[in-house]
């Protein structure tokens, strides 16, 4: 029984990793092919950073939907939603001691990451999320990214606007002190230039790989869950929302670290209204999720109090700070001992 | 004394980092390097396409920073100033170093002024490059303590 279960916990781990590594090849490499065929890069690095460090969960949720375990996908969904902001923010302003947060990206991400959450509390009163429910979510993603993408085309016009004097800056050789610096634009040719069929076959291995990995991250999850005794929601708001916003995690840590603050916040709130609308709403589109009791009454409230607890604690300084950082991460351990210690 | 002085800052302390530069230039003739690392590094599983993303935010970010650098080095008080900006990739203190030993500068100058925890949770550049490098270190301790964002 020792073996097995260490077996499961193996597996586990080993799918984890093929995930998240399958979701980065499959995004990079689709990003390569996006600009073969004249996408702009624009639509292509916000698209590809929106959506690249969410796919995990996506891909599990869309498994776990398919393979009969939709409780295992909706606890991952909204399971990373609460880890993302209390735990995921909460260790990132407490080690790099500060994050900033711009007024504009704040208003808009974080009212809609708000308004995604109580989009979903709001249907799941209904019952079953459907496809009706589904088909909104997803438009509802198409119009966010769209203006994600206008807002970013205007940030880069106002960029190159700026930037005159900032050429000038003295370049050294790759030979003499570390790596160059290339301009954005020669690089892009560079890479249309080197495109290849192994673009392709890397595209469809990533692919493959993140369904084979989620396949295997849901059997795991699931058996392990069974074994121990842990029922399927509680593996899925724990072991597979942790486990899948790993990416989530490096980008936010090590962005907040290097004082990156847009992207640190932006990642979280991104990939939660990406987790709602399109983590759940794909699934909901080829068979009906189940809304189970728990989820409406605590879990999908505590991510709404979670993400309001945030954005107040942003919008006093327009900052998280150290102590912010630990009253989030007291949140996330305070939740998750209510949850798993006496609700189950 | 000095001839050619290495100035390298990631945007903290910069005031401080300029004012301290020029009393030691005292309006002499003097070459200045202004330096900023773009640091490339990013943790295992972190996403290609958000690596290059940040890469390229700190990249605007050391451009902007050298054109500051670049202006108050270009008032007409300080005209015998010689200044060069340069903007590299890698580990913030071994290009630092390895920039002063290839340039042959007589004196480094740059910030510091991290809380003991800070110190601990993110790491010191100076203090890494006070163990390595080939010349003088002038190290300005900021009065802005990041107790203050605590």
């Amino acid at each position: 029984m020792e073996i097995f279960l260490f077996a499961l916990m193996g597996i586990l781990i080993v799918s984890l990793i093929i995930v998240i590594k399958s979701a980065n090849i499959f995004v990079d490499n689709l990003v390569e092919i996006g600009a073969l065929v004249g996408i702009s890069q624009i639509i292509l690095g916000v698209t590809a950073s929106a959506i690249g460090t969410s796919l995990p969960e996506f891909g599990s949720a869309m498994i776990a939907t398919l393979s009969g375990s939709p409780d295992i996908g909706v606890g991952t969904v909204i399971g990373s939603n609460i880890w993302n902001i209390a735990g995921i923010l909460g260790i990132s302003a407490t080690l790099a001691g500060v994050i900033n947060a711009s007024p504009k990206g704040l208003n808009r991400d974080g009212a809609v990451t708000l308004a995604t959450a109580f989009i979903l509390i709001f249907f799941m009163f209904f019952g079953d999320i459907g496809k009706i429910v589904a088909v909104f979510f997803i438009v509802v993603y198409v119009f966010y990214l769209r203006a994600l993408i206008k807002s970013q085309k205007e940030e880069n016009k106002i960029n190159n606007s700026n930037q005159t004097k900032s050429d000038k800056i003295q370049v050294k050789n790759e030979r003499e002190h570390g790596k160059e610096i290339k301009s954005n634009e020669v690089s892009y040719v560079n890479k249309l230039k080197s495109i290849s069929p192994k673009t392709y076959a890397w595209t469809i291995l990533g692919f493959l790989g993140l369904i084979i990995g989620c396949r295997l991250l849901v059997y795991s999850g699931v058996e392990l869950g069974k074994s121990l005794g842990i029922p399927e929601m509680i593996m899925g708001l724990f072991t597979l929302a942790i486990g899948t916003s790993i990416p989530e995690l490096v980008v936010t840590i090590s962005s907040a670290m290097k004082g990156l603050h847009d992207l640190s916040i932006g990642t979280v709130l991104g990939s939660n209204t990406f987790n709602i609308m399109i983590g759940i709403g794909l699934p909901a589109l080829i068979m009906n999720i189940p809304v189970e009791r728990l989820s409406l009454t605590f879990d999908a409230p505590v991510m709404i109090l979670v993400t309001i607890l945030v954005l107040l604690l942003l919008r006093r300084g327009m900052k998280l700070t150290r102590i912010d950082g630990i009253i989030l991460m007291a949140t996330y351990i305070t939740y998750a001992v209510i949850r798993i210690g006496f609700l189950g | 004394m000095y001839k050619k002085i290495l100035v390298t800052s990631t945007g903290e302390y910069m005031d401080e980092i300029m004012e301290h530069t020029l009393d030691l230039i005292n309006k002499r003739g003097i070459e200045v390097i202004g330096l900023y690392v773009v640091d490339n590094s990013a943790p295992f599983l972190t996403p290609k396409k958000v690596k290059q993303m940040m890469v390229d935010e700190l990249k605007k970010r050391g451009k902007t920073i050298l054109d500051s650098m670049e202006k108050e080095f270009s008032e007409p008080a300080q005209c015998k100033i010689k200044f060069r900006p340069m903007l590299v990739e890698g580990d913030p203190a071994e290009q630092i170093v390895k920039i002063a030993e290839d340039e042959d500068v007589d004196v480094i100058v740059m910030g510091t002024g991290k809380s003991k925890i800070d110190k601990h949770l993110l790491g010191s550049v100076s203090e890494k490059v006070v163990h390595s490098a080939p010349c003088t270190i002038l190290l300005i301790r900021s009065k802005h303590k990041h107790l203050e964002e605590i």
